[in-house]
């Protein structure tokens, strides 16, 4: 039987990150940095990376993707791209998310802390099993205990953090994993993951009174 | 690029995520399937359409209305021969999701991708409704859009005036607001003026003193707070009956304002037929003064039936036919364009600052 070979790519920060996995060996890996412009670039970066390795979108057997948290747009992109995909295909996509991607590999217990700017942190904890990740905002993450650490957000909280694998070829270990746990089952479809709401406020301006409303 | 053609279309540039197929035959086009699901629900509490909270609704939905929409169809994706997604102008993470998605299904199964401006889907719906032939005059008034547009063409547009603020849709909904009616305001305003009476407050008729067919409806709502606010401080609160006459009020200028513009309009473009497309279209008030300019100018008065004059996707699919067969199409670094004006020769209404025009 030939290895599953899944795709897995990540646009949930200022890059357009893709790895290719085929069996248990990642074959071909990009990571290019930029700002903006992913929603053009992320097609055309996945069909140069296919094919670099020979292979064609139908020789795919899973899509895995990053789904945040993240830049809400960017982390659209990607999520997007790969129900699409997906759809096209007809092959499974599994959604993956940062803090499950950089905690792949390395020994627990351990903390994963990324910077969710304006004052917070994006924080979950792996020991035997992953706890429920959270939004707190870096005071608050300053009481957690010590112990091993991850992520952008390590040096908010002035610890060291441990080297993660590279976001995308993470992503396609941890579908790997999920894939092999459950082969053949029906899988959820890749959802963002934004961990943060949308800063929508209710109007502050409110509806007149009624004179003669019938109670 | 003769011949029979069926595309996948696909919508998401405002709160509607939707998913369509159409079939263009020698004989005619016919709309084999159309999705459309709102979000009205999800932005009711903001009194407004939050463009985070619609991106993120478009983003998880965008695939099951594609399903839904070949099933209903009952075609499958081998049936394609082609795929066309609203690429602009409109809220830019919903249109992101719908671009994003396609291109994801273009690149699975090798169909060609042609990017579609929302407004042409709008402009083009009359012929596949009504089988219009070019040129016709088309007034584009929904939530996000108002324009006068001659049609000549699949991608021949010239925009001959248009809101220099907001669009009408958007007034009813801002009215519907102040006067504490539920969002949607078109419907909710429409039935409270049923009882109101149109003559009890005086209310501007903006830019009509003016030449041309650009229209303004910033003043007008304003005009219909302050008026309210005259009432709260008279009485603490509005009575049934001046919130119904308030709506009458507005409704009548709205629809004065647009009559006129569109008498002018058809002066202006000399065309046989105009055409009405957006949800604003569907008030019956305004339409009835519509239908009675037409009738004196001899111009033949068109409307698609409401599901084809709101946001849907297989008017996106059918201008993306169109294009298909003037050999447009896209490749996947296509772009998702919140500004997109559809005639790019016409000197820009709003937005002309460095972004460029909105629409």
């Amino acid at each position: 039987m030939r290895p599953d070979t899944i795709l897995a790519f990540d646009t949930s920060a200022a890059h357009c990150a893709a790895a290719l996995l085929s069996g248990e060996q990642i074959v071909a890996a990009r990571l290019e940095p930029m700002e903006k412009g992913q929603a053009e670039r992320l097609m055309l970066l996945l069909q140069d990376l296919l094919a670099g390795a020979g292979l064609g979108w139908g020789d795919l057997t899973a899509l895995a993707v990053g789904t945040g948290p993240g830049n809400f747009t960017g982390i659209r992109i990607s999520v997007a791209a790969a129900r699409g995909l997906a759809l096209g295909l007809g092959i499974p996509a599994l959604g993956v998310t940062r803090l499950e991607a950089l905690a792949h590999g390395l020994p627990r217990p351990l903390l994963v802390a990324e910077d969710a700017r304006r004052g917070a942190i994006y924080v979950q904890g792996f020991g035997q099993e992953p706890r429920k990740p959270c939004l707190l905002t870096v005071d608050e993450a300053a009481t957690l205990p010590p112990g091993a650490v991850t992520g952008s957000g390590a040096a908010l909280l002035n610890r060291k953090a441990l080297d993660p694998m590279p976001l995308a070829e993470a992503i396609a270990h941890v579908a790997a994993a999920r894939l092999g746990d459950s082969p053949g089952a029906d899988l959820p479809r890749p959802a963002p993951f934004y961990l943060r709401g949308a800063d929508a406020a209710p109007p502050s301006d409110p509806p007149p009174v009624i004179l003669d409303t019938v109670t | 690029m003769d011949g029979t053609l069926v595309f996948l279309g696909i919508e998401s540039s405002c709160d509607d995520t939707a998913a369509a197929v159409v079939r263009d035959a020698p004989g005619g086009a016919e709309i084999l399937s159309s999705v459309v699901e709102g979000q009205v629900a999800l932005h009711a509490p903001f009194g407004g359409v939050v463009p985070e909270i619609a991106a993120r609704a478009h983003a998880e939905r965008i695939d099951h209305c594609i399903e839904a929409a070949l099933a209903e169809a009952g075609l499958g994706l081998d049936a394609l021969d082609g795929i066309a997604v609203t690429a602009g102008p409109g809220l830019i993470g919903g249109v992101l999701s719908g671009v994003m998605c396609a291109k994801g299904l273009a690149a699975a199964t090798g169909l060609p991708l042609v990017g579609v401006n929302h407004l042409a889907g709008h402009a083009l719906t009359p012929r596949l409704t009504d089988g219009l032939t070019y040129p016709y005059l088309m007034l584009l008034v929904s939530g996000g859009h108002c324009q006068f547009l001659t049609v000549s063409g699949p991608e021949d547009f010239t925009r001959l005036g248009g809101s220099i603020d907001d669009a009408p849709g958007e007034a009813f909904d801002k009215v519907a607001k102040l006067l504490g009616l539920p969002q949607p305001g078109g419907p909710a305003v429409e039935a409270e003026a049923m009882t109101g009476d149109p003559r009890r407050f005086a209310l501007p008729r903006p830019l009509l003193d003016r030449p041309g067919c650009d229209l303004s409806f910033s003043g007008l709502k304003t005009a219909v707070l302050r008026a309210r606010d005259g009432l709260l401080a008279a009485q603490g609160g509005l009575f049934r009956q001046d919130r119904a006459d308030l709506c009458a009020g507005f409704q009548a200028a709205v629809t004065d304002v647009l009559a006129e513009k569109t008498r002018r309009a058809l002066d202006l473009s000399a065309v046989p037929a105009l055409a009405v497309a957006g949800g604003v279209a569907a008030n019956s008030t305004i339409r009835a003064a519509l239908e009675r300019v037409c009738a004196e100018r001899g111009v033949r008065f068109t409307a698609p039936p409401l599901r084809l004059c709101t946001d849907n996707a297989a008017m996106i699919a059918y201008a993306g036919i169109a294009r298909f067969r003037a050999d447009g199409r896209d490749g996947m670094d296509l772009s998702a364009r919140p500004r997109w004006p559809l005639d790019s020769r016409s000197p820009a209404l709003i937005g002309s600052g460095k972004k460029g025009a909105k629409a």
